[in-house]
């Protein structure tokens, strides 16, 4: 088999995710597909697994030219995915044989009665091709992940794969569950099945890809065979040159420390972090998904419990159990997800903004209406937020005007200490230099900033220092010349020295 | 401008159903729209309105409360029982502390004990109707107290004393729900719990709170019901919780959670007893009463649940209109010229 994607394009709206991608791959050949978040290898992979159609292009798969209108046209042609969210793709109440075979439409073990045995047999047996050993009896649920993730692979082997892409697949696994994995892939291989195996960990692409293709920004940055590549040279592809008048950075960093963590922990999201952050300072955290970044804020927010380790607010030392303690030591937190854990979207946009600040409007527990309309139109214009008046329901806004009233609501507070995680997530570019001119605003006014992000360009153009994390641990402190996003990444990249 | 129109006719729905029920049965019988029958409907309503009322808070937060005709029971019960041995202060005081305490049992099994809020309540309605029978042993129990009775019978400026007391209590309760902070975060939480929680609101105290105001505000329902019939019924209350669910959803209340008001959980009680007193003055059989009421609400909550497909049809019967810029006539004509 082989299949060539020529001078694919695609666009959501305004925005273009991919911008003329030609790429190959053919059977007993692993391809490993890298780049930064956004670069377009998700979009690039539902194009082949025919979940989403491009604007243009062409796929061949044998010479043939076809269209992929949806899923089950790539699965007829032997082109399976195995998703990083895999875990939505299982039934953790039926058995394994019947996880397997959910989707059984010739009727093979039976029209109105399912066969059980024969089910469980022939389950058993394609496990064992890849070397899963799990009771087909038993529930889903009672397997590991990575014992799920092998399943995923053995269903895909009930049908004739030809072409198998794996997102992220080690994301979860740990160490041995990993090799087994490794082990698997090469099985495959010699099979004369294609891979394209999506991951950020360079480690594992340089161990068992044949080929790299880098993805920046929807087109090829770099492609080549893995024996002549060196890391070097595909973690630059993957930054690339970036604009730097994009970003407004200003600095207004201070000598006064208004935020110290002293060797913070909790349970297994991150160990022995030891951060400050001055007044005006903008800390970015970077690091890449799981590495524990954002737990580090949803703990100084109160909302996963310190196990070792202190906080200190301007030199007091705090304990945070609760948002309320978080907010009354002056530290406000914005959420990655605004519509799940941000915004009330059936509420107006003054509701939703003076959410936060009810307290100080309301001393007999009365709301002062004429306070609260007054304060939250001047935060309505300090931040641009545009909206046919305040009291239409935030869920009508676009995503960055939404965003713009999650800002809102916290800078309303006038916290000392302002948490952020992922704020330009899924923003147009213009929200995007609004957010930014906010973050300045903010800093200017002497607010301590942590930023989040795993957008790199951003973290290290808006950030005065960056920490990088690994596996839950602070692994670097990049100021001044050292940030980059070259060091960003390396650092944040499994095989980086 | 639009949407407000929409919203506000939305908001109103339950005004708009009144009057029109209203205009029919002035229209049927010349009974109806005296003073005397208008205060009998208040009269009647008036226990519904104020479990309806309690259930709106319940429902705003998104939970539901099956209780409240149970709370009723046994606090009437109580009150009853205490009545025979102590002052009204007591007594009263008494039957409060029992709603709010079966309030607070079920905004903790809710909130601490996770359990869904219409299991919870089915579970606390079948354990209060029990305690019920079991104190009053089945027996209907005879309250002498006057100044109790007066909380049902007197009539202050001859209008009757229980509507009074739903009076002040949609005032009041409207003021928490529309006003305060608290009731700012009645509706956060309603809307999306978690991110309520992360903008520093206890969630849980405030749903137990809500339950809470669900409690009481069912036993001053039960006080209204004892008093009127002068004994507390061992069975009281029993199936009123879907007469007040159903007033609730008729004034414009959303089931999941985070939008209504109190004002229109009154209209749709008051709704509900003028469809009542309008079968009774036009002598409909009592059997198809239930009837009648059902297929009011069932019409209540396909107007909340298909505002799309309602705009779709009004915007395909506005099309129909003929619009005076637009003659489709006149145009052809003219190029036939």
């Amino acid at each position: 088999m082989k299949i060539t994607l020529n001078d694919i394009h695609k666009s959501f709206g305004e925005t273009a995710v991919l911008m003329g991608v030609t790429l190959e791959v053919r059977g007993g050949e692993v391809l490993a597909l890298v780049g930064e978040n956004g670069a377009g290898k998700s979009t690039l992979t539902r194009v082949i697994s025919g979940a989403y159609r491009p604007d243009s292009g062409k796929i061949v798969i044998d010479g043939e030219p076809v269209t992929l209108k949806q899923p089950q046209d790539a699965m007829a042609h032997g082109i399976r995915v195995i998703y990083q969210e895999f875990l939505q793709n299982i039934f953790p109440h039926l058995s394994v044989s019947e996880n397997m075979f959910t989707l059984d439409e010739q009727g093979t073990f039976g029209r109105l009665f399912v066969g059980k045995k024969r089910m469980a047999k022939k389950a058993t047996e394609l496990m064992a091709r890849i070397g899963l050993h799990a009771d087909p009896h038993a529930l889903a649920e009672t397997l590991s992940i990575g014992e799920l993730q092998m399943l995923e692979i053995a269903k895909s082997m009930a049908h004739d794969t030809k072409l198998l892409i794996l997102d992220e697949p080690t994301a979860a696994l740990d160490e041995q569950e990993s090799e087994r994995l490794f082990a698997q892939i090469e099985a495959m291989r010699a099979s004369g099945i294609a891979i394209i195996y999506i991951s950020h960990r360079l480690e594992e692409v340089f161990r068992i890809s044949d080929r790299i293709i880098v993805l920046r920004n929807g087109t090829v940055a770099l492609e080549g065979p893995a024996a002549t590549l060196t890391e070097r040279e595909v973690v630059t592809a993957m930054v690339g040159k970036e604009l730097d008048d994009f970003y407004p950075k200003e600095s207004h960093g201070t000598e006064e420390v208004v935020l110290e963590m002293t060797s913070l922990s909790s349970g297994t999201h991150f160990q022995e972090v030891t951060l400050s952050v001055k007044a005006g300072e903008v800390l970015g955290i970077g690091g890449v998904m799981g590495c524990g970044k954002g737990s580090v804020l949803r703990s100084l927010f109160g909302l996963l419990p310190v196990t070792a380790g202190s906080i200190s607010v301007k030199g007091k030392a705090v304990s945070i159990g609760s948002p309320q303690a978080a907010m009354n030591a002056g530290i406000a937190y914005i959420t990655p997800d605004r519509q799940a854990e941000g915004l009330l979207l059936q509420q107006s946009v003054a509701h939703n903004i003076s959410l936060a600040s009810l307290d100080e409007m309301s001393p007999t527990g009365v709301i002062k209406l004429h306070q609260e309309r007054t304060k939250t139109r001047s935060i309505m214009d300090a931040l641009h937020v545009k909206a046919a008046s305040p009291e239409v329901a935030v869920g009508t806004l676009s995503g960055g005007n939404q965003q713009k009233v999650l800002f809102g609501r916290w800078v309303m507070t006038s916290p000392r200490i302002l948490l952020m995680e992922e704020p330009t997530r899924g923003v147009d570019i213009g929200a995007k230099a609004e957010i930014y001119r906010i973050i300045n605003q903010q800093a200017a006014l002497g607010v301590a900033i942590i930023l989040v992000s795993s957008d790199l360009p951003e973290l290290v153009a808006m950030s005065d220092r960056v920490a990088v994390m690994r596996h839950g641990h602070v692994v670097a402190e990049l100021t001044g010349d050292d940030l980059t996003q070259n060091r960003v990444l390396e650092y944040a990249l499994e095989s980086a020295a | 401008m639009k949407s407000t129109l929409l919203k506000t006719a939305r908001e109103l729905r339950a005004v708009w159903m009144l009057l029109i029920v209203s205009l029919i049965l002035f229209i049927a019988t010349p009974l109806f729209l005296t003073g005397p029958n208008l205060l009998n409907v208040l009269l009647a309503t008036s226990v519904t309105a104020l479990l309806a009322a309690g259930q709106t808070f319940v429902i705003i937060i998104g939970e539901i409360d099956l209780s409240v005709g149970a709370v009723l029971g046994i606090s009437g019960a109580v009150t009853a029982i205490t009545l025979q041995t102590q002052p009204l202060l007591i007594g009263l005081a008494v039957g409060l502390g029992v709603g709010a305490l079966a309030g607070l049992i079920n905004g903790v099994l809710v909130t601490f004990l996770r359990m869904p809020s219409f299991i919870a309540t089915l579970g606390s309605t079948s354990v209060l109707a029990g305690l019920t029978l079991f104190i009053t042993q089945g027996n209907p129990i005879r309250v002498a107290n006057e100044g109790f009775l007066a909380i049902g019978q007197s009539r202050p400026l001859d209008v009757p004393m229980p509507v009074w007391i739903v009076l002040a209590v949609v005032v009041i309760f409207g003021v928490l729900l529309a006003r305060t902070r608290f009731g700012r975060y009645v509706y956060a939480t309603g809307d999306n719990a978690e991110a309520s929680r992360l903008s520093g609101i206890k969630v849980y105290q405030v749903k137990i709170l809500a339950f809470m105001i669900s409690g009481i505000l069912a036993s001053i329902a039960g006080f209204i019901l004892t008093a009127r019939l002068g004994t507390a019924q061992p069975t009281a209350g029993t199936g009123l919780e879907l007469a007040a669910i159903a007033a609730v959803i008729i004034g414009g209340t959303s089931l999941a959670g985070g939008r209504g008001a109190l004002v229109g959980t009154f209209i749709g009680a008051i709704l509900l007893g003028v469809i009542d007193n309008g079968l009774n003055l036009l002598n409909v059989s009592p059997f198809l009463q239930g009837v009648v009421k059902g297929f009011v609400i069932l019409f209540a909550v396909f107007l909340d649940r298909n505002s799309d497909l309602i705009r779709g049809l009004w915007k395909m019967l506005s099309s129909l209109r003929p619009k005076r810029p637009v003659r489709p006539n006149k145009p052809e004509l003219a190029s036939r010229h």
